[in-house]
């Protein structure tokens, strides 16, 4: 996927103007968070769940090397092939050379955040295979000109039934549709021919069970299902840090992610592959391949980033975040959006290409509430701003301005002085009305707000005053 | 050195591994407990919960006491319906008297153009209402997944509390999984458009339990 | 009990008046207060930014003002949620300082959370009249825990009714320098937070937290709105006093 991630601002900016976007993004505070917090409340004790997924998954991390051996070890014995990656160009060419060899045409794809991560779709296609997404949102957005997922779960939450609407109309031929019900019979009668003639089947996975050597995948739609059962070939992409231990490990964090997700106690679908098929077997691919993708994901472990590697891709930090809910997930210009990808992008494509995102919040840590896995998400915020300070990485002014606050602050008669000096010249800007409609060098503040002036005498001098 | 080496290698250097690769002392005792977790209450019984969740999530549920009425059940079920009296199941439910109940089943695995699946499953769930569905000869995946009218079994002694206690029934009696564990809960269902649920999405549009006990 | 008031650099050079608010309520409680002379800033602006070095500094410089007190309170849970979150975690690789900086932080509290928990007021001395909303600074309610206390002390005051908005602990788009930075993202959280404020139809919005207050009534005002005042707690609780 292109990298944009240093326009965040200037996307941002634009889509809060974009009404037909803001009427989608409207929907997320009456869903999303809605249904997450029915399920949170039916369940019980919600904390206790989310400290315990949080174990589970630091139990993993803690030994990522001989889980991933164990799982390898397990998924090899039932036949699969396990792949490593270093790169998004090596997991590629692994997938496109597994395609070639089998003299695959059609590859039918259940929605993978890290095939899109890796350009999975364009590496196919460039290699003469024909990828066809097959989970509902990602099949609109291949149609509309492979327009990007803007959200990791819902991928066209930004789009309204018009839009999908106009889409179908345009792109099937077909009479012209607005009810969600019947747009979604229009593609499953185009999609099912796909899934009964693609020769292979790509999927992401949710979790891998080192215990079993199995891929676990969530759907609703049970298009992961038909990719992984009726083609010749299942080809199942996934990040290294998805393993867990053990079966039991794997329940415990089905509890969590559906509610987190999209408030369900459950996916409608959750589905286990462990091995190809055997031969008295009708159904199952004949090959199973397994890509195990690094593209960063070892040298977060080793870093300050560490725990964000806790992930489980549920969305609900997105779907909670104000920032998000105001923009959409377009602005944040690459695969993963909002909180998760202000901290995964510079992670992963490098600070510099993308700066301007873990700036790109308040610190409100609405997200870290909601976070299934209690990832501190606004405390790797800052740790990657810090990053970005030691770096040389900040605008000249900022650092400018951050420098001669903190000279200031650490000497209390400068500081004294200074303040004293400004509560005037603001009470001054401000007038009669007692309000500034203009703060020098503040164009971000006073081009939407007015800013209160004060009254004038600092408290530090008044209570000096009131004392003698 | 391979990418394989290169990734465990940086893994293990960002752990600060000290024991030797391979020595897996350290999860063994993990894997060889895998412990249950954090299960919500348990206050409910079994099948009245199975049942309700089943409900709430849009299958249809009965009741018979035996297999042997089975196929009258299955006739009201696609008649009411108006649903074709026809369709594929699995090998082991080929004995039933379907023919007396007037129904055309056939015991092969389904096809795209196939519109009623009727199958068993290895045991219910009954925190989620969720079947548990294991791949093999006689109990083909495409059965419950391609045709648009989904039938179940449900062995009523086979509803077991939580996912974990599906894993222990699956271990005690098959020692390891199939290729395939599917876990359904209801009929495809898909939210992608406005966040507003609508039901048949690429599976099947409608999910019929028939509880047998 | 000595107190030691942490002025927070915004009620320095904004709003005096908050200062010598919390100062009347902490006395009305029965505390001695003092105001360290030389304090200045937190250090919350340079922590977040990502200025870990003068952000350590700003810290020392506060343990060294305020170590002596039996409590330090802040009227402010951005101040308060810097000194009790986050200062130990400057210290992580220092533990002489470390121990000290907890000690600090363990004496530190928000002002309502002070009021309510430690003096367990039973009245506050403001005679505010009218119907308030009341706005949940995302420090003080996240970090803090900072929810039912400015509430429960607002019932003190027979004059004032409160009326809950919707989205109350919605972050209103401060940030610090995100204000700044992404000023048109920053406007429209603003904007909707004023929009589920006035929806009440409340006389006041009340918080305790300057930074928010600030652009709330920014934009408030911005939109028009001359009229709905936006007070901090301290101010409602007090009464008028300056």
């Amino acid at each position: 996927m292109e990298l944009r991630a240093n326009e965040f601002r200037a996307r941002a900016a634009a889509n809060l103007g974009d009404a037909k976007l803001q009427r989608g993004l409207g929907l997320i505070k009456v869903k999303a968070v809605v249904n997450r917090a029915s399920a949170v409340a039916e369940f019980g004790d919600f904390e206790a769940l989310r400290e315990t997924g949080k174990a589970i998954r630091d139990r993993a991390l803690a030994d990522l090397d001989l889980y991933l051996e164990r799982f390898e070890r397990e998924a090899a014995a039932r036949g699969a092939v396990v792949h490593w990656a270093e790169n998004a160009s090596e997991a590629c060419r692994i997938v496109v050379d597994i395609a070639r060899e089998n003299g695959v045409k059609t590859v039918a794809k259940s929605k993978s955040m890290v095939s899109e991560e890796v350009g999975l779709n364009d590496a196919l296609i460039a290699a003469g295979v024909t990828p066809v997404e097959t989970d509902l949102g990602e099949y609109i957005l291949q149609i509309n000109d492979a327009e990007p997922p803007s959200h990791i779960v819902m991928p066209v939450i930004h789009k309204t039934a018009e839009d999908v609407a106009d889409l179908f109309h345009a792109k099937h031929g077909t009479p012209r549709k607005t009810d969600p019900a019947l747009l979604t019979r229009e593609a499953r009668e185009i999609l099912r021919p796909k899934f009964l003639s693609a020769e292979m089947g790509v999927s992401g996975a949710n979790f891998l069970v080192a215990e079993t050597g199995s891929t676990l995948i969530v759907t609703n739609e049970g298009n992961g299902r038909l990719c992984t059962t009726l083609t010749r070939i299942h080809v199942a992409l996934t990040g290294i840090e998805k393993v867990v231990p053990t079966l039991e490990d794997a329940a415990t964090l089905l509890r969590l992610l559906p509610r987190s997700a999209t408030g369900q106690a459950i996916t409608n679908y959750v589905s286990l592959h462990t091995g190809p098929k055997h031969i008295e077997e009708t159904d199952g691919p004949r090959q199973f391949h397994i890509v195990l993708v690094d593209n960063g994901r070892s040298k977060l472990l080793a870093g300050e980033m560490r725990e964000m590697l806790r992930c489980i891709r549920c969305g609900a930090c997105m779907n909670h975040c104000p920032v998000y809910q105001a923009v959409g997930g377009h602005a944040y210009g690459w695969v993963y959006p909002g909180p998760m990808g202000n901290i995964l992008t510079p992670s992963y494509v490098g600070l510099e290409n993308a700066v301007q995102l873990p700036n790109a919040a308040t610190l409100c840590n609405q997200c870290g509430v909601v976070c299934p896995v209690k990832i501190p998400l606004p405390d790797l915020m800052r740790k990657l701003r810090e990053e970005q300070m030691a770096r040389g990485l900040k605008p000249f002014g900022e650092r400018l301005g951050l420098a001669l606050w903190g000279w200031a602050a650490q000497r209390p008669a400068l500081y004294a002085l200074g303040t004293r000096l400004a509560a005037r010249f603001m009470k001054w800007l401000g007038g009669r009305g007692r309000l500034i409609h203009r703060l020098p060098l503040a164009g971000g503040w006073s081009d939407g707000r007015d800013f209160p002036a004060p009254a004038g005498r600092t408290f530090r001098e008044l209570y000096q005053r009131s004392k003698r | 050195m391979s990418a394989r080496e290169n990734i465990l290698g940086r893994v293990r250097s960002a752990l600060s591994r000290k024991v030797s690769p391979g020595d897996t002392a350290t999860i063994e005792s993990h894997l060889a407990a895998h412990p249950v977790g954090l299960q919500p209450p348990r206050d409910w019984e079994p099948e009245l919960r199975f049942r309700a969740r089943a409900e709430a999530l849009a299958s249809t549920v009965e009741k018979v006491s035996s297999l042997q009425a089975v196929p009258a059940a299955v006739a009201r079920y696609l008649v009411v319906n108006n649903l074709p009296t026809g369709g594929v199941c699995w090998p082991g439910l080929r004995k039933l008297d379907w023919i007396g109940a007037g129904l055309g089943m056939e015991d092969r695995p389904a096809r795209g153009d196939d519109l009623v699946g009727v199958t068993g499953c290895f045991c219910a769930v009954a925190e989620t209402g969720t079947l548990m569905l294991l791949s093999g000869p006689d109990t083909p995946a495409a059965t419950s997944l391609l045709p648009e009218t989904h039938i179940a079994l449900v062995d009523t002694a086979r509803i077991v509390p939580f996912m974990e206690d599906a894993w222990a029934l699956l271990r005690a009696e098959r020692g390891r999984l199939p290729r395939a564990v599917n876990f359904v809960s209801g009929p495809s269902r898909t939210a992608d458009i406005e966040q507003t649920v609508t039901m048949g999405a690429h599976g099947p549009y409608r999910v019929h339990l028939i509880l047998v006990g | 009990m000595r107190v030691a008031l942490f002025v927070t650099c915004l009620a320095d050079l904004m709003k005096p008046g908050v200062a010598f608010a919390a100062i009347r309520l902490l006395e009305h409680g029965g505390c001695t207060v003092e105001v360290p002379r030389t304090q200045t800033c937190c250090g919350q602006p340079a922590y977040n930014s990502g200025d870990r070095a003068t952000a350590i500094a700003l810290a020392k410089k506060a343990l060294a003002e305020f170590e002596g007190f039996d409590y330090v309170v802040a009227p402010s849970g951005s101040c308060g949620g810097m000194v009790r979150a986050h200062y130990p975690e400057l210290f992580r690789d220092d533990p002489a300082t470390l121990k000290r900086i907890e000690g600090l932080a363990s004496r530190t509290y928000e002002l309502t959370d002070f009021l309510v928990n430690v003096l367990k007021l039973d009245s506050v001395p403001g005679d505010f009249k009218g119907t308030v909303t009341y706005h949940d600074s995302c420090s003080g309610l996240r970090e803090l825990n900072v929810k039912a206390q400015p509430r429960a002390l607002l019932a003190k005051l027979p004059g004032v009714t409160l009326t809950e908005m919707n989205e109350a602990e919605t972050c209103c788009g401060f940030g610090g320098t995100f204000s700044l930075k992404f000023g048109e993202v920053s406007t429209q959280l603003a904007d909707n937070k004023c929009g589920n404020a006035c929806a009440t139809g409340a006389d006041a919005i009340v918080g305790g937290d300057l930074g928010c207050l600030l652009n709330i009534e920014g934009r408030l005002r911005r939109r028009g709105d001359l009229k709905t005042r936006v007070l901090h707690i301290a101010e409602v609780l007090a009464g008028r006093s300056e």
